[in-house]
Parts: C-alpha cells; structure tokens; sequence
C-alpha cells in the first residue's frame, strides 16, 4: 500500500517540475536579487523603499485597494452564493455562465468598456445630466473609487464560486435544526450559516486579495500612470527606469505579502475546518 | 367551531391536525388529513418510503408549508407560524448537530436562541447533559462522537428548550441494530419521566411497536389505521396494514358462498371459511397471523407442501409453497419442529382468526 502511494505521487513530479522551474526558480532568483548589491548581501534596496514616502504612498494605496476591493466583492459575492446554493437547474446554470462567462472577455476589453460608461462625456454622465440628476459631469474614470469597483467586477467570480461551494454543501437539516431550537432566522444565520460558511469566504477572500494586490492591468487602463499601485511601480523600475535592483525589491515585496495571505489563510481556514 | 362539531374538551385533542393537504410539484402526496395525538402519548407515524409520514411530521413542526387544513396545538393555531415560533423540537435521522460547536455549546443553542446569555446556560446545560449521560463529553467537538452518542446529544439539545412538543424523524435508523433496542428502551423511559408528548417517523414496525402507545400506519398520503399496537397486530384495519405491521399467512380468493355473516372463500389452495358479509364472487385478500395456525386440522385447514423451515432459535417458521402474492405461513415456538422442506404437513387454524379484506381493483 506503502509502495502504491508513494508510486501515485509520481503523477505530480510533472507539474511540480513545471512550477519549479517556471515559477520558483525565477521567484528565488528575484528574492536573491533584492537582497544582493555589487554581489554583496544587503538589506538597502529595502531601507531605501521604506524610507522614501512616495513609495510608502503606493504601497499603501496598493494594499487599500486591495483590501476594500475584497470586502465589495464580499458584500457583493455573499447574498449572491446564498441565492445561487438554493437555485436548481436552470437557473443554476444560468447563474454559472454569468459568472464564469465574463472571465472569458479580456480585461482589457472590459475596461474599454467601462471607459465608454464612465468618462467624462460617456453614457452614465450623459443620463444623469439628461435627466438633471447632476449639473456638471462627475469625474469618475482615473479615481481610486472607479479602480475598486472595476477589480471588485473582474474578480468576484473568484469569490462568489468559493463560498458558493460551501454554502452548497452544507446539510440543510442545521438551519432547520436551529429553526425548531427557536432561531429567529437572524440568529440562524449568524450562528450557524455564516459560522460554517466562514471557509469559503476565507478563501474567496484570499484568492481575491492576491490577485487585486498583484494587478497591474486594471489599473493601468482605470486610473494609469497617475496613481501608481506596487506592480505599475515594478514594472516602470523595470521597463523604464532600468532599476532591477527597485523592481526586485518591490516585487519580493508583493511576494511576501501574497505568500503571507495565502499561508494566514490556509491557517485560518484549517482551523475553521478543524473544528467542523 | 359550534355546534355538533365542538372540539371534545381535556387531553383528547393536544395535537389535532385537520383537513391538512400538500401537493409538490403538482403532485398531490397528501389530502384531508387528519390526525390527533393526545398530551403525553408517544405516537409513530410508520409506513413505507414515499407514504407522506415526514412530509406530515415537517408540516407540524413548520419547516414545510400546508398547502390546505390547519394545525392546532393546545387549542391554538399555529397553522401559520413559522417554526422558530412553534416550539417544537425535532431530532433529524442524521441528527443535524452543528458541526462547528461543542457537545455543550450544540445543547445551548436552544437556550442561546431563546435569549439567554452565554454564561448563564451552564447550569440548564449540565443537566441536560446528564439527563442523557453525556456529561464527559461537553467539551467534545460533536465530530468525534459515535452515532448512539450524538443521537444522545441530539436529544438533550431538543428537551433543553421544554418543547410542546418533540418530533423525531427515524431517530433509529443510522445506529445498529443491538444499540437501536437499547437507545429505544432508554428514550422511552426519558420521554415517559418528563410526560412528553412525541411523535416518531419510521419505517421499521419494530421499532414503532417498541416505542409508541398508537401506531399510524400511512400508505399513499393517508393513515390507514390508527390504533394500539396490539390491536394494529390482531385487527388490521386493511390489508395493507396486515402486510405492513407483522407477518401473516395471506391468500387471494373469491367468496363463494354467504350466509348469516360466514363466507367460504375460494382460493387456489383451498376453501377457507371466514366470518364476514360480502356477497358471493367478491375478491378477497385472506389473513392469518403465523402463530395462530397449528400444524393438526382445525376449523380452517390446508394441505401444504413445505418450502422451508427456517430456525429462527425462539421460534421456527414453516414457509408453505405458493405462488406470489399468495404467502403461507406458520410459526411454530421452539426449535425442534421436526418438519423439513418437502414435507407434507396440515395447517389449521380457527374461522374467528381469519381476516378478510376486499381485494382492491
């Protein structure tokens, strides 16, 4: 049986040699970089980016966006998941393609899109002026408020699915259980839905977080040059101003605050799942 | 509510369900249905799969709508309350415990629910605990519990909040079989000491037999009968009942001659003679229970060619040869009947002990 495992393992050497060598390698590589001037191992391309406060500002900003990217995301994913765990059939499909079916559009045209909506003479300026809502045309576009919402857009199907999956599975008897206990539907929901759909969220979350802190896309067409968020910052140092060793350095950066909400999260879901 | 159909008064109607009715999809599993349990009685609802008993245990207890007709508890309407009102506990077959708290903290909930502090339900909690012998198991994730265990926790978490009424759907079925009889004397028991009125689902008539006062045998959205279990065992009120509560020899036959409240049946193993006024070439569905024939003539006896005898180590059953749905059968105390397969032996039994049923279609 021992020996059956251990030969059924094998059947990961063929990805796991893929990731290591098109994504470890290169990762290990960049974190050696970071820490490395002349050959030397050194800590000041990380003194000097914390030391300066417009780099502080981005960092910031990335790590703000970020954050309330997920939590709209999560206002928007959850009553969704609730309703999508109780659909059937077609309406479940239906509810799937809508979800899965935007990610197949390029972010890119998406964003032209919302560029059409949102601009300063665009469509939903055009209406609330026509119907004397607002008197001058609101700035939209460019505006950290237009970044949250257009990632919150691109990204929901990655919460939405995971709590979805949850909330799926989980026996139906508990509610009604709680139900005859005498849960008001607002107690039920607190202590026994929300308490044992908390793993999906915490993934969703997650999944979520990582990939808003990491974009570099959408808010290069959203808000571009203007308000830079860490990843438009790596990719200057690298691309223009020629500083590998800025570029490097931000993006370990990135790294570790992604490999830390990945492993927080795993703890935190692990620990949740434990006691279920 | 006047007049000749004034509810009767005292304990007669504690639970009365009348004219319910229930339809999914369209498809209609439940109409005018009435039924009504007494304060104090442990009552099953018993019948085959699909028959429309925990469609009826979830009506009372809120979680599924009536479509027609009302529920009264103690006189009041609750037709249309929602179940968080209703104070009704039930105990789900897979006993629904909530996986994410503790032993103690899954028998709070109720109390939690109801208001009360956290640190206030420790007391009420332990003795729930005890009430069921789980008192070293508070602390315990509710996953780490065996089935009799948690079955035990499901229930001190029901009875922790004084229900009206207790509801249980096959509370029995996940445990096996030796724990099944032991978990049933001791919920009985329970049950009896604090006067509360129960209403069991199930599919097993042993389990049924074991634990209620009356049986409601459900077939097809309907309660065919409605009785004691000793009466549902000797006068089964339809064939389907005979079938369902007990074993029995049965045979299919036309009445050949009446007379003065006695039938001769015709049957393709025999002329069987039965009290009963049906008039001559009606359809007939014959019953007897096993341990009523004997293995010698009496005022009923048939010439059978023995299928098998099964030794069962209390009892021996001696299986007649017969064609489907035909069924012969008799139960001999003891081990040492003496017949084997092949055998040709007598069976005869008394006319007062014949059923008979007019056959359906």
């Amino acid at each position: 049986m021992r020996a059956r495992a251990e030969r059924i393992g094998l059947l990961a050497l063929p990805g796991l040699s893929f990731l290591a060598v098109v994504y470890a390698l290169p990762l290990f590589m960049l974190l050696l970089k970071s820490f490395q001037i002349d050959g030397q191992f050194s800590v000041a391309e990380y003194v000097t980016f914390f030391t300066d406060s417009y780099n502080l500002s981005v960092l910031w900003r990335t790590l703000r966006v970020a954050l309330l990217t997920t939590l709209l995301a999560l206002i928007i994913a959850y009553p969704t998941a609730i309703v999508m765990a109780r659909t059937k059939g077609i309406w479940l499909s239906v509810f799937l393609v809508a979800m899965v079916l935007p990610m197949s559009v390029g972010v890119v045209v998406k964003a032209f899109a919302w560029t059409i909506l949102f601009r300063t003479r665009g469509v939903l300026n055009d209406t609330l002026l026509s119907l004397g809502i607002t008197e001058a045309p609101i700035r939209m576009l460019f505006t950290e408020t237009a970044l949250i919402i257009g990632a919150a857009n691109v990204f929901l199907p990655f919460m939405v699915l995971p709590i979805y999956a949850v909330l799926r599975q989980l026996d139906q008897r508990l509610p009604e259980a709680a139900s005859s206990l005498g849960a008001t539907p607002v107690f039920r929901f607190m202590n026994v839905t929300l308490p044992l759909s908390l793993p999906g969220v915490v993934a969703g979350s997650a999944f979520t977080f990582s990939l808003a802190i990491s974009m570099y896309v959408i808010p290069s067409l959203i808000v571009g040059e203007r308000q830079q968020t860490l990843s438009m910052l790596t990719a200057r140092s690298f691309l223009y101003l020629r500083n590998e060793a800025l570029g490097a350095t931000i993006s370990s950066i990135l790294l570790i605050i992604a490999i830390s909400v990945v492993l927080g999260s795993s703890w935190l879901a692990s620990r949740l799942g434990a006691r279920s | 509510m006047q007049g000749a159909e004034a509810p009767e008064p005292g304990p007669q109607r504690y639970l009365d369900v009348t004219g319910v009715g229930k339809a999914f999809r369209g498809t209609t599993v439940m109409s005018d249905m009435d039924f009504r349990v007494s304060k104090g009685e442990l009552v099953s609802l018993l019948g085959p799969s699909g028959c429309g008993k925990t469609t009826l245990l979830r009506i009372i207890a809120g979680l599924t709508p009536t479509d027609a007709g009302d529920v009264l508890l103690d006189g009041h309407a609750i037709t249309r309350l929602p179940a968080h009102k209703r104070n009704i506990s039930v105990v789900f077959q897979s006993y629904a415990l909530f996986p994410h708290l503790t032993v103690a903290e899954n028998v709070a909930f109720g109390l939690r629910a109801h208001g009360m502090a956290k640190g206030d339900t420790g007391g009420k909690v332990a003795e729930a605990l005890a009430l069921v012998r789980m008192t070293d198991f508070a602390d315990r994730p509710v996953s780490a519990l065996s089935g009799g265990q948690q079955q035990r926790v499901a229930v001190a978490r029901a009875l922790i909040v004084d229900p009206v009424l207790l509801l249980l759907d096959e509370p029995f079925s996940a445990l096996d079989r030796k724990l099944r009889e032991t978990m049933q004397v001791e919920l009985k028991s329970l049950l009896r000491a604090r006067d509360m009125t129960a209403i069991f689902v199930t599919h097993d008539q042993d389990e049924a037999m074991g634990v209620s006062d009356r049986i409601a045998v459900m077939n097809a959205g309907r309660i065919e009968q409605f009785a004691a279990p000793s009466d549902l065992y000797a006068l089964p009120a339809s064939a389907f009942v005979m079938d369902f509560v007990g074993l029995s020899t049965r045979l299919h036959g036309t009445v050949a001659t009446s007379q003065n409240n006695k039938i001769t049946v015709e049957t393709t193993h025999g002329v069987v003679k039965a009290h009963g006024a049906l008039t001559t070439g009606t359809r007939v569905i014959l019953g007897v229970r096993p341990e009523l024939i004997r293995t010698e003539g009496g005022e009923n006896s048939l010439e059978v060619t023995l299928a098998d005898a099964m030794v069962l180590g209390s009892k021996t059953q001696l299986h007649g040869q017969a064609e489907d749905p035909d069924r012969l059968l008799c139960e001999l105390p003891g081990m040492n009947s003496g017949f084997g397969s092949g055998d040709r032996v007598t069976f005869g039994w008394d006319v007062a002990d014949t059923l008979v049923y007019e056959a359906s279609a």
